[in-house]
């Protein structure tokens, strides 16, 4: 007779909760019907898609849906949550994370624990964080403040015209706020564009009368003058604004790990497993590194689908199950008044070795990267149409020639260079 | 689970199925933007194309859906909340079978849910009187695809 072995019940702790612990902790859960599951958020309200912060910023999406995510989601999995609490270290020999709720200190006791704390907006000498004007754009109390702040009349600066940036200026002229966003780059949403696509969506946002960018120069200070902010460029110019906001990018928050042993190098260092350099230690999301699934490099790919694959990932070898991660590839997809933007792969790649392919239209622009006659890259501002079957043949490596010989293919511009529907240039 | 299977071979571009699919899925009304196939086919040199949502099994569109908006249903179809939609078309980034739609004047991704037919026929499916398109047992159609495959092989 076979006796039953005893599973001895487990406690996992996350610290975290946005997309990479909440998917973490709901296949954790999956996985181990009778394990203790316990999540430390340092923010006040549940998990909710920090993506559409700046839609809700906009009054594109309503709190009800951004905030849908409510304690019964937790409850429901029997997960033990506490929400406002903030890990201060970890203590690697006695398995405990020390959180402070409220500023009384918490002790959580974990048999594996996952970081998944995300990144945090920078701020510089030249923009230092003031919750009263000089903010950033990443979580929902921010959202919620750039909202009362943003009524008709007012004006705000943005620093850094990336993904976020752009977002931000975009949900705040929805609310009648004039918006002023510099950029050191001569092109907007950084890694995203070229100089051809940066100038469309810099166009087509400009269109707003409200809306202004300004490229190719920096800000050098930042001081409160009387109830307004004034900032000094880099050209020598100044400008009042009522509040500015950071958008220059953002750094892996993983502090409370000082002194741990797990490996950081400005992320945290993750090997396939997620696991981190110290024993039960995982990490998802943001916080650290993946892999580029086509070059194999270890990369830094803070995007939404990354966070949630490895924190599922993460969830399966903390519950004993071998699973690793692949990896992805650097994307983004973003749309600003009907014009929409798609940018997959090693997008800025220059070389002797690149060739280059392109459709210009008057309404549409793309163009793929091609190392070795292999697309590596594909960029899309007006129709973005089919840009998924794109990505699969450079997720997939189908040399170009094999590509554009397959019936799919036909529907991309690029492939056709027609640029119009097929089926009707074809009839 | 069920997936749709498509014989390019057998299709010869009527788009019945698109009209059928028009009439049965869409529940805005006629003179609306939304009053649009969720399947398109498509002819190139290359031979017709089928523009629909496979159900796949695994589900990048959901991963990468920002909003929560597509989620994959009990029945493993793939659902979608409009309301929900932001229309990033992060979903449309990842489909590799370029069934995600946008429609002009609203800022949202559009897909096939299979809110028509019975579950058992779509309309698509049913309006197809050439066997080009079916819906089927998703390891039937598995195994019938790889035994094409391998017949196709086995020809040349
Ligand atoms: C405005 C905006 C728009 C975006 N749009 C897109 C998009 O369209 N597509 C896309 O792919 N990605 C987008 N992103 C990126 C995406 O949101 C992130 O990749 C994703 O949220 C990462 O999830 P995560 O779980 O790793 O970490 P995070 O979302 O950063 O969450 C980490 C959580 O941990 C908490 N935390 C940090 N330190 C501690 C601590 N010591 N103790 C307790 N809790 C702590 C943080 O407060 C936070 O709640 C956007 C981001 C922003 C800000």
């Amino acid at each position: 007779m076979k006796a039953k072995a005893k599973k001895s019940i487990r406690q996992h702790v996350i610290i975290g909760n946005c997309i990479a612990a909440v998917t973490a902790a709901n296949t954790l859960r999956e996985l181990n019907p009778d394990d203790r599951i316990v999540i430390i958020g340092d923010e006040e309200v549940p998990s909710y898609s920090r993506c559409l912060i700046t839609y809700y910023l906009g009054g594109m999406v309503t709190q009800n849906h951004l905030l849908s995510h409510a304690e019964k989601w937790y409850a429901a999995r029997d997960i033990e949550l506490h929400l406002a609490t903030r890990a201060e270290g970890v203590d690697v020999k006695r398995r405990i994370v020390h959180a402070r709720h409220n500023g009384r200190k918490k002790d959580i006791r974990y048999d594996t624990l996952l970081v998944a704390t995300g990144s945090s907006p920078i701020f510089t000498k030249s923009f230092p964080y003031d919750p009263n004007g000089i903010v950033g754009m990443r979580t929902y109390a921010d959202a919620q403040r750039l909202k009362a702040w943003a009524r008709k009349g007012k004006k705000a600066i943005i620093i850094g015209a990336g993904f976020v940036g752009l977002k931000t200026a975009y949900g705040l002229v929805k609310r009648g706020v004039q918006v002023k966003v510099v950029e050191l780059l001569p092109t907007v949403l950084g890694r995203m564009t070229d100089l051809e696509a940066s100038r469309r969506v810099r166009d087509r946002l400009v269109r707003h009368e409200l809306l202004d960018i300004e490229l190719n120069n920096s800000v050098v200070a930042t001081w409160r003058h009387r109830n307004a902010y004034v900032v000094r460029y880099q050209n020598g110019g100044e400008e009042q604004a009522d509040f500015v906001v950071a958008s220059v990018g953002v750094q892996a928050n993983t502090s409370f790990l000082e002194g741990t042993g797990v490996q950081i190098d400005r992320i945290v260092c993750v090997d396939d497993y997620q696991r981190t350099t110290v024993e039960d230690i995982y990490a998802a999301g943001d916080v650290c590194r993946s892999r580029h699934i086509v070059t194999g490099q270890w990369i830094y790919n803070a995007i939404w689908p990354v966070a949630a694959a490895q924190g599922r990932i993460a969830a399966y070898n903390m519950s004993g199950q071998p699973q690793t991660y692949a990896g992805n590839i650097p994307m983004n997809s973003v749309d600003f008044y009907e014009m929409w933007i798609t940018a997959i792969g090693d997008v800025q790649a220059e070389g002797d070795d690149i060739e280059e392919i392109s459709f210009t239209s008057n309404t549409i622009y793309q163009k793929v990267k091609l190392r070795n006659g292999i697309p590596i890259s594909f960029m899309a501002v007006g129709n973005v149409d089919g840009a998924g079957i794109i990505r699969g043949a450079i997720v997939g490596r189908t040399p170009w020639k094999e590509f554009i010989r397959k019936p799919q293919a036909q529907l991309l511009p690029v492939v056709n260079q027609i640029g119009g529907f097929l089926s009707k240039a074809v009839a | 689970m069920k997936a749709f299977v498509f014989r390019p071979d057998k299709c010869d571009v009527c788009r019945e199925c698109e009209v059928a699919c028009t009439a049965a899925c869409s529940t805005a009304p006629r003179d609306s933007a939304r009053y649009a196939p969720f399947i398109k086919v498509y002819q190139s040199p290359q031979g017709p194309f089928l523009r629909l949502c496979k159900h796949c099994e695994d589900t990048p569109c959901v991963d990468a859906c920002i909003g929560e908006s597509l989620q994959r249903g009990p029945d493993g179809i793939i659902v979608q909340d409009e309301k929900r939609c932001v229309g990033c078309f992060m979903c449309n980034m990842v489909c590799p079978h370029g069934a995600i739609k946008t429609v002009m004047g609203l800022e949202k991704a559009f897909k096939c849910t299979l809110v028509c037919g019975d579950g058992d026929h779509p309309a698509c499916v049913a309006a197809c009187d050439r066997d080009a398109l079916q819906f089927d047992d998703f390891s039937t159609t598995v195994k019938r695809r790889r035994t094409r495959k391998i017949q196709g092989i086995v020809k040349k």
